[in-house]
């Protein structure tokens, strides 16, 4: 069951701060950044609910974003549907295709289940790569963002576009709250510590598992959509299963069922990558040494080791304060 | 209100359940006993379909649920508690109880509501954790109970799906003789109209809840009877009571 504490609240504010002063105050380039980040946070999220939260790591999270990604390509510039419909298509497709997937995939555990998602992930990159519609391994352009100048927002600038990003993440990340609050999420978090009694209790768990997966999906879907209008041009490269491997190593890295931590892992994924690649090509092996020394701390990621270090340090404090400050004022009353 | 005809089952060249058949009344309290390997868990995984019988079948409240899975049989009203405790260990006893009766009320799977802030829900965990006296740990999370607790939570946690027939094996284990004359009181105190198979070891326990007790050898019905015809049985002393009844 997902509980926000103190510290949760304080990073989530941080993060928040610091996106919308980056937000309104960089340069294209930090923009571009930003906007990267976002999306990836939007990816790792979706990927956290079911990993985090089910128990269901899963390497076709990439392949779920690319599916998004063309499906809303597709539609906008080749079937010539309006953006937003593309774009509620494409969630809603994504979905369907995630329900899919995690419905067959729940019988499964483990290894095995990762192995499943995998499989589904590579089949939709080799789809992607060999049929023509999808322009093959040049892939597809020409797309274009949503029209809000209704509303006067012109999505065509980078900093609008990132606002725009940052409010969606926003709102996924509540509905990712309310989801793992719900009745389902309960059960989901159920069927993580005790697959057998739930069944037991007469849950029909693979149920569970599938929707919870068709939720992540949605969201996968959305980042995909986002993708696409981002660069403005998508290639197979987005579904190929080294991107769910990424979206893995973020969420393991920031800290895996914190939701926060994906967060936190996002945004130093991608300030790595862009600040090492700057200095050598093999800033792979630099994350992948951070990598090794944080599965091997054991920790529950960096906000996961910051929050069994510091976390019930802030939440004894502020309790104390607040027994200190209750009975300050009964005193005061009295 | 649950009946097995003929059940059998084997691993191998090892016969577990010979030709099983019992017949529950409703709100009847039947215990299991026999000694170590008789094959009573085998028995119970049978009933409630975490094992698939070789042959013979299954009846609750009159309906066959011999191929049903086990949600299925569960959501018809058939609930069980393990020997070893299989719970929510990183939950509180209210989430543990509340998950429960959130699939009982048809809330476990809503999207926009916490199933555990639903009346129905409330009412049951309220009602259950009176029932097998959690009501001081309710807020606790399993890991910071004690092992008697938590075997009255296995307990709790099978109840708050208001079942038809509650299957319990060995409630008692490991508890200390203090918690487990505790557990008479607790299993005393629950619903008549509850159909009730226990496996239990501890005989005071067997003895003082039982309507009906039967016995199981070598996976067989050896005796099916009534508790002070079980006390005086010869064979009974023989296979499983006479250290019982000696010491």
């Amino acid at each position: 069951m997902f509980r926000h504490n103190a510290l949760r609240y304080a990073v989530l504010a941080l993060l928040a701060a610091g996106a919308l002063f980056q937000a309104l105050t960089a340069e294209y380039f930090g923009l571009e950044i930003l906007t990267e980040i976002l999306i990836l946070a939007m990816l790792v999220l979706a990927l956290d609910i079911v990993a985090g939260f089910g128990g269901m790591v899963s390497l076709c999270h990439g392949a779920l974003m690319g599916v998004g990604a063309y499906t809303y390509a597709i539609l906008s510039t080749k079937a010539g549907i309006a953006p937003p419909v593309a774009m509620a298509g494409s969630i809603a497709l994504t979905g369907v295709a995630a329900w899919v997937i995690g419905a067959i995939c729940s019988r499964s555990h483990g290894i095995y289940f990762i192995m499943a998602t995998l499989a589904f992930g590579q089949m939709a990159y080799s789809y992607v790569f060999e049929a023509p519609i999808f322009g093959g391994d040049d892939g597809l352009g020409g797309i274009s963002r949503l029209d809000l100048s209704f509303i006067g927002v012109d999505l065509n600038d980078s900093r609008s576009f990132a606002l725009f990003c940052l409010a969606l993440l926003a709102a996924i990340y509540v509905a990712s709250v309310l989801i793992l609050r719900s009745g389902l999420g309960r059960s989901l978090s159920g069927v993580m510590h005790n697959e057998q009694r739930m069944r037991a209790l007469g849950l029909t768990v693979w149920r569970v598992k599938a929707d919870v997966f068709g939720l992540s999906g949605m969201i996968a879907g959305l980042a995909g959509a986002l993708a696409a209008q981002h660069i403005l041009y998508i290639s197979p490269g987005l579904l190929s299963w080294t991107v769910s491997g990424e979206a893995l190593v973020v969420v393991i890295l920031g800290g895996l069922g914190t939701l926060v931590g994906p967060l936190v892992g996002a945004a130093a994924f991608v300030v790595l990558k862009h600040e090492l690649s700057a200095v050598t090509t093999y800033w792979h092996l630099v994350v992948g040494v951070i990598l090794i020394a944080v599965v091997m701390s054991r920790a529950n990621g960096v906000f996961g080791w910051f929050e069994s270090r510091w976390g019930d340090r802030i939440e004894r404090r502020m309790a104390d304060a607040t027994r200190k400050q209750q009975s300050e004022e009964v005193l005061t009353d009295a | 209100m649950l009946e097995t005809r003929n059940l059998d089952k084997s691993f191998g060249a090892v016969h577990v359940t010979r030709n099983v058949s019992l017949k529950l009344e409703r709100g009847e309290r039947r215990v299991i006993l026999g000694p170590n390997g008789a094959g009573k868990t085998t028995l119970f995984n049978q009933l409630v379909g975490e094992l698939t019988p070789d042959s013979g079948s299954v009846h609750l409240a009159g309906e066959d649920v011999t191929a049903l899975p086990v949600a299925k049989r569960a959501r018809r009203g058939l609930s069980r508690s393990y020997q070893k405790n299989t719970l929510f260990d990183g939950l509180t006893v209210e989430e543990n109880l509340g998950l429960a009766a959130a699939v009982h009320t048809g809330h476990a799977t809503q999207l926009w509501s916490d199933s555990l802030a639903k009346p129905e829900v409330r009412e049951i965990v309220d009602e259950v954790a009176n029932q097998v006296n959690l009501m001081p740990y309710i807020h606790a999370k399993v890991s910071e109970i004690s092992y008697g607790v938590r075997r009255q939570l296995e307990v709790g946690v099978a109840l708050a799906t208001r079942p038809l027939v509650l299957l319990m094996d060995e409630p008692t284990s490991g508890v200390g003789p203090e918690m487990s004359k505790g557990f008479h009181d607790l299993l005393n105190n629950l619903p008549r109209d509850l159909t009730m198979l226990i496996i239990e070891h501890d005989m005071d326990l067997a003895f003082d809840v039982a309507d009906t007790i039967t016995v199981l050898n070598y996976g067989e019905v050896v005796f099916d009877g009534l508790p002070e015809a079980a006390r005086g049985s010869k064979l009974l002393k023989e296979i499983y009571l006479g250290s019982w009844e000696d010491a």
